[in-house]
């Protein structure tokens, strides 16, 4: 049986690199996409979600638009200079046909998760505010969800968008703390494995050279992300791999090694948005979380690779 | 008719609000919602729906949020009694409570009546903090928000620094706070001294000998004595029905002014403050009208309208 999957995301260059590398998945069935602010604006997210569901014949995926704020704080510091203001590079596609549903992401999700008890896994690549909401709105979630896989946080790897705190974390703390606390089947792919697979210029042509929507779509969105990798870290055309990295897990757990270990996350001061993790129950007695902490990376560039080509 | 919404974290004082919306003449309530605050949610449930059924009306009563965003709830059994009812045990209510949950209950009605729900909030803002995430454009059709909760340039009831409901759940005020809701907030300080129902008054009601007077006082029965033994003050303070005769008669607010007003959530110390910038010397764009007085005589005369 195909594993079910809602992604939660704000696409986003390396989201689009995902979802499409995840909807030509055959051990999966994307049951919807769930938008979030973040790496640009809920609209633009929420209007790339569909965009990506549509480009290769999946408009039957349902698409739910989530939050355009964090729970507590603004949207703030988007990441449209990595994504662009578009979140599609900058690249002005066009409108997408459908639209989204009238109920809500967090709706969503908590209704999915019901309705299909122990069955859904929840791929959750953005800021965590849908995913927080949905489980305050429907505790049971935490009991009848398969998985929840997030990309985001960093536990010994330093930030991106700060000196400490990773950006999608960053953008809703507090919705961080909700999902990190709720004693949830949570695996956390952060900076600690993200930033080890490097998807280089050679890797990246390749993908780009498939003669398939995807491989179109991303030969004209990833530019724009090559460009901030190299402006930030000075990577010559090369990126890391984040989100793609969190769809690697879900389709396998063996390129990973992960850490059980409770993570709690800072709302203020200097440390906003970073995860701590507590090894030696020093913060209390919130239960532990699966920390990925080594990463095949050859495998998950093989695994990305082999289903954006295929 | 004006229609209503009531969210409440149903215990004595609360009851006693919810029961002078439901008797007062030009206003309609379309829907309670609950919250956990002063109880847990389940007995914040029981006690509006047996409040509804003692007034004989059958509005619905829809169950929301089981906890605060971040925090553990905090109960207030001290003050309400163990049934937050003050101990009378009353019988359990004879129709359940709404299908729907609280916060896609409110979504619908606002939507469905754009610009004409007063939402009345007597308990920690958690509901109206998730249903503004959800449906941001509630903040522009809910006409107007009386809100039970903070204090103004004062001291605190639950902390020296804070009021009990922004403190229970001080993200989800905050969120509200800036939300762009047009907020009237209530803050304690206009519940308590001179604004209580002292002996006379009390007195006074029970003279009217009906169901009502009865249930005002004898729910708060546990209020009466903690009030005095921890806070102080005397006899009964009714912070609830204070905010909901505001809402019935906005003439009970005799001053008051808009301002920024923000919500401490970083620091323990201050957690839940209503930092109200009185001076304007942040200059910041005022998000809330406080009241700063109100009008005593009219005030208990609004509730006894309804008690009577």
């Amino acid at each position: 049986m195909r594993k079910k999957v809602i992604v939660d995301t704000d696409p986003g260059v390396d989201d689009a690199m995902m979802i499409l590398a995840a909807l030509r998945s055959p051990e999966l069935e994307v049951i919807g996409l769930t938008s979030i602010f973040g790496n640009a604006s809920g609209y633009a997210t929420a209007q790339n979600a569909l965009r990506l569901v549509e480009l290769e014949g999946n408009d039957n995926i349902p698409v739910a638009r989530g939050s355009d704020r964090g729970l507590v704080v603004e949207a703030q510091m988007l990441g449209t200079m990595v994504h662009g203001e578009d979140g599609m590079g900058n690249t002005n596609p066009p409108l997408p046909k459908g639209k989204w549903l009238d109920i809500s992401a967090a709706q969503f999700i908590a209704q999915k998760v019901l309705d299909n008890p122990r069955q859904v896994t929840l791929l959750a690549v953005g800021p965590l505010t849908n995913v927080a909401l949905a489980l305050r709105l429907e505790p049971r979630i935490v009991e009848l969800v398969e998985q929840v896989v997030i990309m985001g946080g960093s536990i010994g790897a330093g930030g991106n968008i700060s000196p400490v705190a990773e950006a999608n974390i960053f953008h809703d703390p507090h919705a961080a703390e909700i999902v990190f606390s709720a004693g949830l089947p949570l695996v956390m792919v952060g900076l600690d494995v993200t930033l080890k697979v490097i998807q280089t210029r050679q890797y990246l042509d390749k993908i780009k050279a498939a003669n398939n929507p995807a491989g179109h779509l991303l030969r004209s969105i990833l530019p724009c992300y090559q460009r901030y990798h190299d402006q930030a870290y000075g990577m010559g055309g090369d990126i890391h791999t984040h989100d793609p990295s969190a769809l690697a897990y879900v389709l396998d757990p063996e390129l990973f090694k992960v850490e059980e270990v409770p993570v709690y996350v800072e709302t203020s001061g200097y440390g906003f948005g970073q995860t701590i993790a507590d090894r030696r129950r020093q913060l209390g007695q919130r239960p532990p979380v699966s920390v990925c902490v080594e990463v095949d990376a050859p495998g998950v560039l093989a695994l990305i690779e082999e289903r954006l080509t295929r | 008719m004006r229609r209503f919404w009531i969210d409440t974290d149903t215990a004595s004082d609360d009851a006693v609000a919810i029961l002078m919306a439901l008797r007062w003449p030009d206003v309609h309530v379309e829907g309670i919602s609950v919250v956990v605050g002063n109880v847990p949610l389940e007995m914040c449930s029981v006690n509006a729906r047996y409040t509804v059924e003692l007034c004989g009306k059958e509005t619905p009563v829809y169950e929301g949020m089981a906890r605060p965003y971040l925090r553990e709830p905090h109960y207030a059994f001290f003050f309400h009694g163990p049934d937050g009812m003050g101990g009378m045990n009353y019988p359990q209510p004879k129709r359940p409570p709404a299908k729907q949950h609280a916060v896609e209950a409110l979504i619908e009605v606002v939507r469905a009546h754009p610009g004409e729900i007063t939402l009345v909030t007597l308990g920690p803002l958690t509901n109206i903090a998730a249903a503004l995430q959800l449906a941001p454009d509630l903040a522009e059709k809910i006409p107007q928000c009386y809100t039970m909760g903070g204090a103004a340039c004062t001291v605190g009831n639950i902390t020296p620094a804070a009021e009990y409901n922004i403190w229970v759940d001080p993200e989800a005020a905050r969120m509200v706070f800036h939300s762009g809701l047009p907020v009237t907030m209530v803050g304690w300080e206009l519940c308590r001294g001179k604004a209580n129902l002292d002996k006379e008054d009390i007195e006074y009601v029970r003279s009217f000998g009906t169901v009502y007077a009865d249930f005002a006082i004898d729910c708060n029965r546990q209020a009466i004595i903690t009030n005095q033994e921890w806070l102080h003050d005397p006899f009964l303070p009714l912070p609830d029905p204070v905010t909901m005769a505001i809402a019935l008669d906005p003439a009970v607010c005799t001053r008051k002014s808009k301002h920024y007003v923000d919500v401490e959530t970083a620091s323990e110390l201050t957690r839940g403050m209503t930092v109200v910038d009185q001076l304007g010397v942040l200059n910041k764009p005022p998000n809330i009208e406080v009241c700063w007085e109100i009008d005593i005589p009219l005030w208990k005369e609004t509730l006894y309208k309804t008690l009577r």
